[in-house]
């Protein structure tokens, strides 16, 4: 018994061994904290960001304080009063019941930290809840929607749609209104700014703002049902110059328009594959998706779909075998999306799916290739 | 020792004491607790069990142990298991079992209620988990927030599984609370003034109030839900103008309270504990009190701080934040109060201290994280981060269970007669401490570099993958501590050495009568002097020694036995499924039937509420009975002749 014990302690001192090292190591993408990864709040790229890891800090240091102090008086009490070798186990000490100036004054301490705590707190919450309004007047707005499971962005200004990959120049203030389609979904993207919850029925807003021009990976944050781990989104910040170009790129559609689904320019070479891919298009994926920035159907807008970095809401990066993979098996990617089984009728949610999905489409490879090449051409 | 047996109406009641009809029957606290603490422990290890798939899941990026849907169900059991049917049934164990002992009575106000909370208990947790064998356990998260819940986007029946059980444990919890709160205001020993109560009752006392008033919200949170899903009601509905926030509100102002329901019994139990090892009274009793009831009341005002990302607007995300932070004063003043009552004592570290020590130091860590995010600035990054996983294992984990396990040790060989061995105790803590140190810490740094809870998989290339690895390799610890102590928990009711009434020289009531107590508890009526009576006992000046009063020459009236609890609980139990398969087909629930014919509430619901109503008929027909104990003489060697005490005068 005694051996079985000696060995089990060895075990747990060789695991902290080899934990603490590794703990140590803040560099790079393997390593235990990972201070600059795509999600990391510790790397804020935006005032409002900086501001809640400014405050993060305070309560950080102000707790650091709270745990050496009393966590030392508890550590030194312990081994102060501890019985030692050779103690009488049954001495009793002084009964004492407390002391009442040592309890006010704590109590009258700890309040006092509070303050420290709450003066950041209070101006924390103005700055995140006052929208600015900058000298020039300008406030660039961005209705966002919640979808199970991708993000609908919409310029009312400039009437243009987008999906999954939210584009705002740098350096300006972003009006985000924050609508949910079917359940809460949470927008939060850790670099520019701490969660906001889109809610069903409630008009939710904030701001964001980009010091630099960037690329910045976001996340929902409220649990949405089965494929919310899947639910990202990325996040573009451009100088002004090329924001302006992107807007004005977005307003030209990419297709012939109307009933026309055909790509405007279309490179010789390809030809036939876009146009197989065009019928295909039309055959299987317009009931949900829409390929005119000016409408917003079901499904993600796909409009400009080859200028895009990320598929499948951010999970994957934008590339050829990713896309067909995605087509041909979006079960396989997204485990319990709508792609696949098709989009449940709200009135009757286990029964026949009210648009159907890849599933029944029997899709072949040389088909995904097809519309492969025929979203690519969507620029 | 004799007894006297009448008996009451035509419907004779059962005598046999021991036996499953014996337990079946049984209105005995201390049998009734130790049903509490058997339902609990194995629901801790059914949620542990749940947990560590979700970790080994997790233990890589883009792993496939389980898909979506199941690692969903996991941590909605997961959550659901542990706070209603491990940590408050474990909580509700030694009410029911030491909390009586403590104040001197012979048992609860409402025996046959104390019955019934510990069937509808095991009724509950039953249907809950019953979900798993339809293959339809609930995924919705333990908050079920609408309308994720609507039949809309939750057409299985996992969830009406989830509703109905939940509601019959709060049937339990209020029966208990109800019954615990009389019996603490009118059945206290004489001399025994509500300032001299030893802190576990009052934390008992203070929980049993959170509880009445916090569970209405609950239900009536999950009446509209139920109504939503089965009877066409627009609660949570946005397109019938209902409101999905409004579930938020009232689950909350139920979850908030529901938080100190999980530790403010553990903070009890640690207020019993460290001035028996330390050989001294508690520091700043009226203080500990006192804060134990302002962190109650105040827990009634701070529900919104869960949802801070919600969009409250300025005013009342401030007044949220801070009365939240305002939570952390009486909250300091306890830990303050422990280290003063460790302060000038004789510290002895039995397993009981080890663990009440390890409790002071993860509860004051998973505090200060509670501080970080009172702060909303902070918060909006932290919300729905591994950041508040982190935070509120430290105070269930390293909090409530840590206190849990403490109390086990302390109380057991109270309940047992028996000792539990101390080398295998230390050694078992130790694993525990290192392991679930090892599983939570890394989740602070995972949520600080941005990584969701609630997610089944997420990306290599997000730089999660080491914290995830270690963390999983301390869950697995974690999880050998945790069986390993209830192994010894089982080992020992067997083989353990016998311990004598006071193995601790330990201070309150339940300490003076024997290991494991009577049936009657006390042979005599204590007559109380002091706070820590015991110890006045055993090392007191004789002015504050108890007095001990023989009973009358009748005898020690005890409560008898029923089978009217368990029948309510059953009707319950009958009607709860009823509801959960409202509209489904016969198929579902009785394999090889088929066709179009679907249950209504008529098939199985009615019978079940007849049955209800019939048990309730009876239970009241039956009245309370009773018979007559006589205690050895020998335990009243020195107890005054009632005639001549002058107290019940």
């Amino acid at each position: 018994m005694k051996w079985l014990t000696y060995i089990w302690i060895g075990i747990l001192l060789l695991i902290t061994g080899i934990s603490i090292p590794q703990c140590l190591n803040t560099a790079g993408e393997g390593s235990f904290i990972n201070k600059t990864g795509q999600q990391s709040t510790l790397d804020p790229q935006g005032p409002i960001a900086q501001n809640q890891l400014d405050v993060f800090y305070v309560t950080l240091w102000v707790t650091l304080f709270l745990f050496i102090t009393v966590g030392g008086a508890l550590a030194f009490a312990t081994w102060k009063f501890r019985v030692r070798k050779g103690d009488d186990p049954n001495y009793i000490p002084a009964q004492s019941h407390g002391h009442p100036l040592v309890e006010l004054g704590l109590v009258v301490g700890s309040a006092a930290l509070l303050v420290v705590i709450a003066i950041p707190t209070f101006s924390g919450i103005l700055l995140k809840d006052q929208i600015p309004v900058p000298e020039d007047g300008e406030v660039i707005e961005i209705n966002v929607t919640g979808y199970q499971w991708w993000w609908g962005f919409e310029y009312p200004e400039h009437g243009i749609h987008t999906a999954n990959e939210i584009v705002f120049p740098a350096g300006k203030v972003i009006k985000l209104n924050l609508k949910a389609n079917d359940v809460i979904h949470s927008f939060w993207l850790p670099k520019l700014a701490g969660k906001m919850d889109l809610i069903p029925g409630r008009d939710n807003k904030m701001w964001i703002q980009a010091d630099e021009p960037g690329y910045f990976w976001g996340q929902c944050a409220e649990y949405c049902g089965d494929s919310h781990a899947y639910m990202l989104f990325r996040a573009v910040a451009l100088s002004e110059e090329d924001y302006a170009k992107w807007i004005v790129d977005q307003q030209t559609p990419s297709v012939a328009g109307g009933a026309d689904y055909s790509p405007t320019n279309v490179e010789e070479a390809d030809k036939d594959l876009i146009l197989k891919g065009t019928d295909l298009f039309v055959q299987n994926c317009v009931r949900c998706h829409s390929v005119d920035p000016k409408v917003q159907t079901m499904g993600p807008n796909l409009a400009h779909f080859g200028s895009r970095t990320s598929i499948a809401a951010g999970w994957l990066e934008n590339e050829p075998e990713n896309l067909e993979h995605w087509i041909l098996h979006p079960d396989k990617v997204k485990p319990g999306n709508f792609m696949w089984k098709g989009f449940p009728d709200p009135y009757n949610p286990k029964g026949p799916p009210q648009m159907e999905g890849l599933m029944d489409a029997n899709l072949t490879r040389e088909d995904a290739q097809a519309l492969v090449a025929y979203l690519y051409s969507l620029k | 020792m004799s007894t006297t047996q009448a008996s009451y109406g035509t419907w004779s009641r059962p005598l046999k004491k021991t036996g499953l009809v014996g337990f079946l029957t049984t209105v005995d606290h201390k049998k009734i607790g130790i049903g509490y603490a058997i339902g609990a422990l194995f629901f801790l290890l059914v949620g542990g069990v749940e947990a560590l798939i979700i970790r080994l899941q997790l233990m890589s990026p883009e792993n496939n142990l389980v898909d979506a849907e199941t690692y969903n169900q996991l941590f909605t059991m997961h959550g659901t298991t542990m706070v209603f049917l491990a940590v408050m049934p474990l909580s509700a164990a030694f009410f029911n079992y030491i909390m009586p002992l403590q104040i001197g009575a012979r048992d609860v106000a409402f025996p046959r209620l104390n019955a019934l909370g510990l069937w509808c208990f095991i009724a509950g947790g039953v249907i809950v988990n019953l979900s798993w064998f339809f293959q339809a356990a609930p995924d919705i998260g333990w908050f079920g927030y609408a309308p994720l819940t609507s039949k809309q986007f939750d057409p299985d029946i996992g969830t009406d599984f989830w509703i109905i059980g939940l509601q019959i444990l709060g049937i339990a919890s209020l029966a208990g609370s109800f019954n615990f709160i009389t019996t603490i205001l009118n059945m206290r020993a004489p001399g025994l003034t509500m300032m001299r109560l030893p802190v576990f009752t009052w934390m008992t006392l203070i929980t049993s109030f959170l509880i009445i008033l916090a569970f209405p919200p609950i239900t009536i949170a999950l009446v509209e839900l139920m109504f939503d899903r089965h009877f066409g009601t627009h609660f949570f509905n946005v397109a019938g103008g209902g409101k999905p926030i409004l579930w938020q509100h009232v689950f909350w102002i139920f979850g908030h309270p529901e938080v100190y329901i999980l530790i403010l019994p553990a903070m009890g139990i640690i207020s019993e504990v460290l001035p028996v090892f330390s050989r001294k009274p508690l520091f700043g009793y009226p203080l500990v009190v006192f804060s134990g009831a302002v962190i109650g009341f105040l827990g009634f005002a701070v529900w919104s701080h869960h949802m801070f990302t919600t969009g409250l607007g300025i005013v009342a995300t401030s007044a949220f934040a801070f009365l939240t932070m305002l939570i952390s004063i009486p909250t300091g003043v306890k830990i303050f109060n422990w280290i003063g009552t460790l302060w000038g004592g004789r510290i002895s570290f039995s397993v009981p201290m080890l663990y009440a020590l390890g409790f002071i130091w993860m509860f004051m860590m998973g505090g200060f994280t509670g501080i970080m995010h009172s702060s909303p600035p902070v918060d909006a990054q932290q919300q729905d981060s591994y950041f508040v996983i982190a935070h509120f294992h430290y105070v269930l984990i390293g909090g409530s269970i840590f206190a849990l396990l403490c109390g086990i040790y302390f109380w057991f060989p109270k309940v047992t007669g028996k000792l539990m061995d101390e080398g295998a105790g230390k050694a078992f803590f130790y694993t525990i401490f290192f392991g679930f140190n090892l599983a939570f810490f890394p989740m602070h740094i995972l949520g600080m570099t941005g990584m969701p809870r609630r997610t089944h998989t997420y990306k290599a290339e997000m730089g999660w993958a080491e914290p995830n690895f270690w963390s999983t390799i301390g869950a697995l610890i974690l999880g050998v501590g945790i069986a390993a102590v209830v192994l010894q928990v089982i080992y020992s009711c067997f083989k353990g050495k016998p311990s004598g009434n006071n193995p601790w020289d330990a201070r309150t009531l339940e300490w003076d009568t024997s290991s494991p107590p009577k049936e009657y508890n006390f042979g005599y009526t204590p007559i109380i002097k002091a706070r820590d009576q015991v110890w006045e006992n055993n090392h007191g000046t004789d002015l504050k020694k108890m007095d001990k009063i023989a009973p009358d020459s009748h005898g020690i009236h005890m409560p008898d036995q029923s089978w009217w609890p368990l029948v309510v609980s059953i009707g319950l139990f009958i009607a709860g499924l009823g509801v959960v398969f409202h509209h489904q087909p016969w198929g579902m629930l009785i394999p090889f039937v088929g066709g179009e014919s679907v249950i209504s509430l008529l098939h199985i619901t009615m019978p079940g509420l007849l049955l209800t109503f019939f048990g309730i008929y009876m239970w009241a027909l039956e009245g309370p009975g009773g018979y007559h104990l006589h205690p050895d003489p020998e335990e009243l060697k020195n107890a005054i002749d009632p005639k001549e005490s002058g107290h019940w005068e």
